[in-house]
């Protein structure tokens, strides 16, 4: 009987104070739908990087003018990096006819000579696939003798790591502010309903009801406002997703990333909502019976 | 039995409201508190129900000492207690059942017991046609009758009546007062603060006076004449 009780009086709040109740859920569908889509951005990004560092192939272009005994001293250098995954030997034959499969022509008929430089192609470790690594292993290695340029693409690299950050403390900036407008739409409603049933909290007081009785409806309150926000949210992530899919080659979502987008939204609005209210509601009770 | 050893009750920075109060009541007994406004009486009660603890001194209630009592102590106690005021304190928007169902509903009663004991005490006041009615539809005399059987609902071992025909016509308080007396003969210690003298002039019970937050001595209220005049006088 308790049991029904506390949830007459957690919908009868919830009816009550409505108007606010309604904008607080929204704000809540709002905000968890903005920190699912950065989140979900920053991982999409994250992959991107990862999946180009895992395929970065760095190229270190010998002089025209080096000697094959300093060909030999820089393969056994590179050969002495524990970074280095794989080192490939290119010579001018075998880039002439890289060349020729990727254009489809012989070099040779364009000019007289082949002009490609030999190299040797790198492909390291892939935790040392960022921007700050590889820009030392540039210099390390064209100070070698007879080396012309260490070549990767760096700008690309870089652009995305950039981002990913940028994305990344975007996020962390949004998630507080939106944290904070959660937390204080929540404690508005609850605050609300704690004053207008003042009266009957006093009574079941006197009639000597627990303080867990007594809270119980506003802490569910707070965690039911979080529900449905969640719920609304995932609703709307869905559906962007829906959306995006079509004209976005990026984002590919199975079924099975919509049953984490439910779960993730509707798991943290209740959170945030039992946490907001079971938190607070003491305080706003003890405030209303201080003067006694 | 209730018991009050050196009681002293200041609120806040007011001192005083009361002073050195010894009494004791015991099971089974009506007793009538009385006194001019301003004397003390609610605080009195609200000391029984622990609503207010002694800024000195000693309440005992049956088990319970005010003595560094803990809260849960505090709703054990109000649990085994009924109270009745001159407000009724119902909740208005519940019906008539849901509100003598409160008590319990809070002591985690099933369902079924809560509805076949609502309707016997619904019965005994009188009520039971009006029991899904809103409890702020009720005439001021049925809200007091509702308030009773809640009060009732736990068979407490005492019932706190604070005023509780203060806001009643005659005939509305003349069958609070019965409803009272009824309780009180079957067992239940009442304890009745009022200013309606009129109403309990006939009765034989034992009479508390008080004035400026002590106890007078003796049983004078009723046979000094002045003070009669001046409860009267008081009132208004
Ligand atoms: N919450 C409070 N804060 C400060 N003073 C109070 C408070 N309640 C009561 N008092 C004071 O304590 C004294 C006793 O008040 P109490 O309410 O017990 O009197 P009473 O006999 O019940 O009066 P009434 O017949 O008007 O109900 C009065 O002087 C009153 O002003
Ligand atoms: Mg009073």
């Amino acid at each position: 009987m308790k049991f029904f009780f506390v949830i007459k009086q957690t919908f009868s709040n919830l009816w009550r104070e409505r108007t606010p109740v309604v904008a607080t859920i929204l704000t809540i569908c709002i905000a968890l739908t903005i920190l699912v889509a950065l989140f979900e951005i920053s991982f999409v990004l994250y992959d991107q990087l990862r999946d180009l560092e895992s395929n970065m192939m760095v190229e270190v272009y010998l002089d025209p003018s080096a000697t094959d005994s300093q060909v030999k001293v820089i393969q056994s250098e590179l050969e002495r990096y524990p970074t280095i995954e794989r080192l490939r030997f290119v010579s001018k034959e075998t880039a002439a006819a890289i060349f020729n499969e990727e254009f489809g022509e012989n070099i040779m008929d364009i000019l007289d000579e082949n002009p490609l430089p030999v190299s040797f192609e790198v492909r390291l470790l892939r935790e040392f696939n960022h921007s700050e690594y590889l820009a030392l292993f540039k210099t390390q290695v064209e100070s070698l003798k007879g080396v012309d340029e260490v070549h990767y693409r760096h700008a690309l690299i870089e652009k995305l790591e950039k981002v990913t950050e940028a994305v990344a403390i975007a996020g962390i900036f949004v998630l507080i502010i939106l944290v904070f407008a959660m937390n204080l739409l929540i404690r508005n409603t609850i605050k609300l309903s704690v004053y207008a049933k003042r009266r009957q909290i006093d009574i079941m007081k006197i009639l000597g009801a627990g303080n867990l009785l007594i809270r119980m409806p506003y802490i569910l309150e707070g965690a039911i406002e979080g529900f449905i926000g969640g719920f609304l949210s995932a609703i709307c992530l869905i559906f962007a997703h829906k959306f995006i899919a079509g004209s976005f080659a990026l984002v590919e979502i199975g079924t099975s990333t919509y049953k984490v987008l439910w779960v993730l939204t509707i798991s943290f609005g209740i959170l945030i909502g039992f946490l907001t209210s079971a938190t607070s509601v003491g305080r706003f009770v003890n405030k209303i019976f201080a003067k006694k | 039995m209730i018991q009050f050893r050196q009681v002293t009750v200041n609120y806040g920075y007011v001192p005083g409201a009361l002073k050195d109060i010894n009494l004791q009541m015991h099971d089974g007994d009506f007793t009538l508190i009385l006194g001019p406004t301003g004397s003390g009486k609610s605080t009195l009660l609200r000391l029984i129900y622990m609503d207010i603890l002694p800024s000195s001194g000693v309440v005992t209630v049956d088990k319970w000492s005010s003595f560094r009592i803990s809260p849960r102590q505090i709703n054990r106690l109000r649990r085994n207690i009924g109270v009745v005021f001159q407000d009724f304190k119902l909740i208005d928007n519940m019906s008539v059942f849901d509100n003598v169902a409160l008590p319990l509903v809070i002591e985690g009663y099933r369902r079924k017991y809560i509805r076949k004991l609502v309707h016997v005490l619904l019965d005994e006041v009188n009520l039971l046609q009006s029991k899904d009615q809103r409890a702020s539809t009720l005439s001021l005399g049925e809200k007091q009758r509702v308030a009773i059987a809640r009060a009732m609902a736990k068979n407490p071992f005492v019932v706190i009546a604070d005023e509780p025909t203060g806001n009643l016509d005659r005939e509305a308080s003349k069958n609070v007062l019965s409803l009272l007396e009824r309780i009180n003969r079957n067992g239940t210690s009442v304890i009745m603060a009022t200013h309606d003298y009129e109403l309990i002039k006939e009765t034989p019970y034992k009479r508390i006076y008080m004035e400026n937050g002590e106890v007078l001595p003796g049983d004078r209220t009723i046979n000094i004449p002045n003070k009669r005049i001046n409860i009267l006088a008081n009132k208004e």
